[in-house]
């Protein structure tokens, strides 16, 4: 009896220890990234120390966040304050015994998040057009050796406009501890006097995707003047759409046909698969840049373009089908049995009729997997489009615009926050891609070899 | 009559019509590509003159340049160290998930998650994360400033799980040095040991400076023994990041591979009474080997091309000491200052792809191919 109680003991201890060990490995593996994301959501990604409290993330600012909103005018989960909307403000300092408490100093700051660019843009400054008043005392009370006194004041917009946002100031004499406010200040700067918010209207989800937001909010073409970042998530779409459509019919065209017919010159265009499959492609890229350059030999011009370099033609003709796709298609029509096929054609189908009649509509499990493997090749290719496409901004796909981010922020000290957040934005379309159709990706890496 | 000969010749032209997209990228896009860079190779191309006959020039050339030698030295480091620690670990790592235990699924996809991601995502969060004032540097404060308690909990913990081996030793019941279950226990009640210890103030933490090594601006070398063979930390930085996110997909290949042993060879080893050492060496390892073929030359080529990460980083981390061939290739047909060397660019692409042959078919030479494995 004892034995037995034992062994199971040990059986218990056995698959706890697994599970011990599974979740180190968890936050080996995936750490970073989930760390990574909650400090996407921080005022400063690069804090020291690194901490996993997050402000955006905690349900009282989310409150406050809601309500500010509300109360200036705007909807609470959007933001916004409306015309003559009246947003009230508590914050709380705290003073040593023998130094005398005084309100702070309340200003609606003329400032712009993004930088002198985007400054240009806007017409209206909500420091313009809004008053401060009533700033008074709410409440004092002693603790720890000084005194907490709780300031409330009113920002009050006196026109007819409506702003998106409202930064705002608060100064208070030296070694007036700030403790705590309606909202939690996004930093606090000279030696803890200044408290100093982007957005006391924001409303909930630009409070917490402050940076998701900024993100599409901040980056302006140069020579277009249209937001970047929604563009280039377009773009990477339009891509990844249109290679995985070219792909799915000229795979499973080719793979048929390497797979089923006999033809003169069969052997060589396999071998030639399989060759190229080995070759780098920082070894074909400087011809095939130059091809582009030229327009495929001149064949552009016949239809008006002068060079394919910096249009999607270009991709798109470069990378119709994949040597490694043709391939996965090729062993799955291997695997088909001869009958299927005899039969159609004893009947006087011609190769073509077979193809598309009979072996295509067998081929689902496969084109699932291709298109899955497809778009996620595309969404995530970087070294080719780098060579192609140049300018302008608006044509790059999100990978180049990723890059972009990080020279645009990364200029003259780290801004990390939109770098994080463009990062998660590009990589969500892939992740979701991962959940929903995993057994795909697993099938597929034996086939195509290392990511690009 | 003349409609059936019709058809006849179009029966004949269909495998080249559907094959005819394919035909034309893998020609033109590699084909006519790869002949015109071996071409390019002999010239003195620079992308606007007519380009000339040099000979060998290019090759000798290359050969002569500082920057070559750094990218290729730079890259057979990268593809050697990166190779042998993702396969190695990889295999560890299938060797311990392929346990029937619930919700296995969900931990193999959260593995495999840093592997979907692009390189861009992925190295820009692993820039993020090798700051200066970043998360990793703030790990090994702690570890230092823990040092000593993470030393002492080890202590214990080795000492726990001797004193329970060997109870069970004394009362005759078979039982392994690193037994799990007491393995579980003896670190489970080390761990609350030294928390106790630390929140009473018994067991001292080191007050020292936060860790502020430099990641990626710098030209130091590690590990300083090796002399000349070390590598830059820049790359060293790089390596990691890149291990972490390729083992996982390698990984799943050597679980599948796993599943495939049948289940008799275990059974007649554990009739013989074989070790798990035996198991491992004498079944797994051979059963195992078309998946080491594939995994090994997957590595070397994929670690060979390695350009995403070195252009992200691009002026954030000196061009010396992260330069591999691939970027090499690159940086000179599209330098930001001179005029572009088409010419040696394609003798460093020749190079590079001779280069891949020769590894590929040594390491096969080596692992001994299996025939079907190496479908790459």
């Amino acid at each position: 009896m004892a034995g037995m109680y034992r062994l199971r003991a040990r059986r218990w201890t056995n698959v706890a220890a697994i599970y011990g060990f599974l979740l180190l490995l968890s936050i080996v593996f995936m750490g970073p990234f989930v760390f990574a994301f909650l400090s996407s959501l921080k005022d400063n990604p690069t804090e020291w120390p690194p901490s996993l409290l997050v402000n955006q993330l905690k349900p009282s600012n989310w409150a406050a966040a809601f309500n500010l909103a509300k109360q200036g005018g705007g909807n609470g989960f959007t933001g916004g304050f409306g015309p003559h909307g009246e947003i009230y403000f508590e914050a709380t300092y705290w003073t040593a015994q023998g130094q005398e408490p005084a309100p702070p100093e309340v200003v609606v700051a003329r400032r712009v998040q993004g930088g002198a660019a985007l400054a240009l843009r806007v017409e209206h400054y909500a420091a313009d057009y809004t008053e401060v008043r009533d700033v008074h005392q709410v409440d004092q009370e002693p603790h720890e050796g000084g005194l907490l006194t709780t300031y409330g004041f009113t920002l009050v917009n006196t026109s007819d406009l409506h702003f998106d946002t409202v930064p705002m100031d608060l100064t208070v004499p030296m070694r007036q501890q700030f403790v705590s406010g309606t909202l939690t200040p996004n930093r606090i700067e000279r030696l803890g006097r200044a408290q100093s918010w982007d957005n006391v209207s924001s409303g909930l989800f630009p409070y917490v995707l402050a940076n998701y937001a900024r993100v599409f909010r901040e980056n302006y073409s140069v020579s277009t003047g249209k937001k970047l970042f929604g563009l280039w998530i377009r773009n990477s779409f339009f891509l990844a759409a249109t290679r995985v459509l070219t792909t799915l019919i000229f795979a499973s065209m080719a793979g048929y046909v390497l797979a089923r017919l006999k033809f003169w010159g069969k052997g060589a265009i396999f071998g030639l698969l399989l060759f190229s499959m080995m070759v780098p492609q920082q070894v074909t890229f400087i011809s095939n840049y130059l091809v582009l350059r030229d327009g495929i030999f001149g064949l552009s011009r016949l239809f008006g373009v002068p060079t394919l370099l910096n249009t999607y033609g270009g991709l798109i003709i470069s990378g119709l089908v994949g040597a490694s796709s043709v391939f996965i298609m090729k062993q799955f029509f291997e695997r088909l049995p001869a009958s299927l096929e005899e039969s159609a054609r004893i009947d006087g189908a011609s190769t073509y009729t077979v193809f598309f009649r009979i072996m295509l509509p067998l081929a689902k499990p496969p084109l699932g997997a291709l298109t899955i493997l497809t778009f996620q090749g595309v969404w995530n290719e970087f070294f080719w489009p780098l060579v192609v496409i140049t300018s302008p901004q608006d044509k790059y796909p999100l990978t180049l615009g990723l890059l972009t981010l990080q020279r645009t922020y990364g200029a003259a000290s780290f801004d990390w926050g939109p770098i994080l957040a463009g990062t998660f934005i590009s990589a969500l379309p892939v992740l979701i891609l991962f959940v929903v159709f995993q057994q795909y990706f697993v099938e597929g890496i034996s086939f195509s070899g290392n990511k690009e | 009559m003349r409609n059936l000969s019709l058809r006849r010749a179009g029966e004949k032209l269909a495998p080249y019509v559907l094959l005819a997209p394919f035909l034309f990228t893998l020609i033109i896009f590699f084909g006519y590509a790869f002949v015109r860079v071996v071409y390019f190779s002999f010239t003195n191309y620079d992308l606007f003159q007519q380009p000339q006959w040099v000979g060998l020039k290019n090759y000798v050339d290359i050969f002569r340049d500082m920057d070559f030698a750094r990218a290729m030295k730079n890259s057979l480091t990268f593809m050697a160290v990166v190779t042998t620690a993702q396969t190695l670990f990889a295999l560890l790592l299938a060797l311990f998930l392929n346990q029937k235990v619930r919700g296995m699924k969900f931990f193999r996809a959260a593995y495999y998650m840093p592997s979907v991601a692009s390189s861009v995502v992925v190295t820009l969060i692993f820039i993020w994360f090798f700051q200066r004032r970043g998360v990793l540097n703030f790990l090994i404060s702690k570890f230092n400033e823990y040092r000593n308690v993470i030393v002492l909990f080890l202590f214990a913990a080795a000492v726990l799980q001797l004193l329970q081996v060997g109870w069970e030793k004394m009362r005759k019941r078979p039982v392994t040095l690193m037994e799990p279950a007491f393995l579980f226990l003896s670190l489970l009640v080390s761990f609350m040991l030294m928390f106790a210890g630390v929140r009473l103030g018994f067991i001292p933490t080191r007050d020292v400076a936060p860790a502020d090594i430099i990641w990626f601006n710098t030209i130091k070398t590690w590990p300083s023994f090796l002399g000349p063979l070390s590598f830059s930390v820049p790359l060293g930085a790089i390596m990691m990041f890149n291990i972490w996110t390729t083992s996982p997909t390698f990984m799943l290949l050597y679980l599948a591979g796993l599943q495939d042993i049948p289940r008799e060879l275990y059974e007649a080893a554990a009739m013989d009474g074989a070790e798990r050492w035996h198991v491992f060496r004498y079944i797994i390892v051979p059963q195992l080997k078309p998946i080491t073929f594939l995994v090994v030359t997957m590595g070397l080529i994929g670690t060979l091309q390695m350009f995403d990460q070195v252009a992200i980083l691009g002026a954030q981390a000196p061009r010396q000491s992260i330069i591999t061939l691939a970027y090499y290739i690159y940086t000179n047909i599209f330098p930001s200052s001179s005029s572009p060397r088409v010419g040696m660019a394609s003798a460093a692409a020749i190079f590079l792809a001779l280069l891949t042959f020769v590894i590929v078919a040594a390491q096969r030479k080596v692992l001994g191919s299996e025939g079907d494995g190496g479908h790459v």
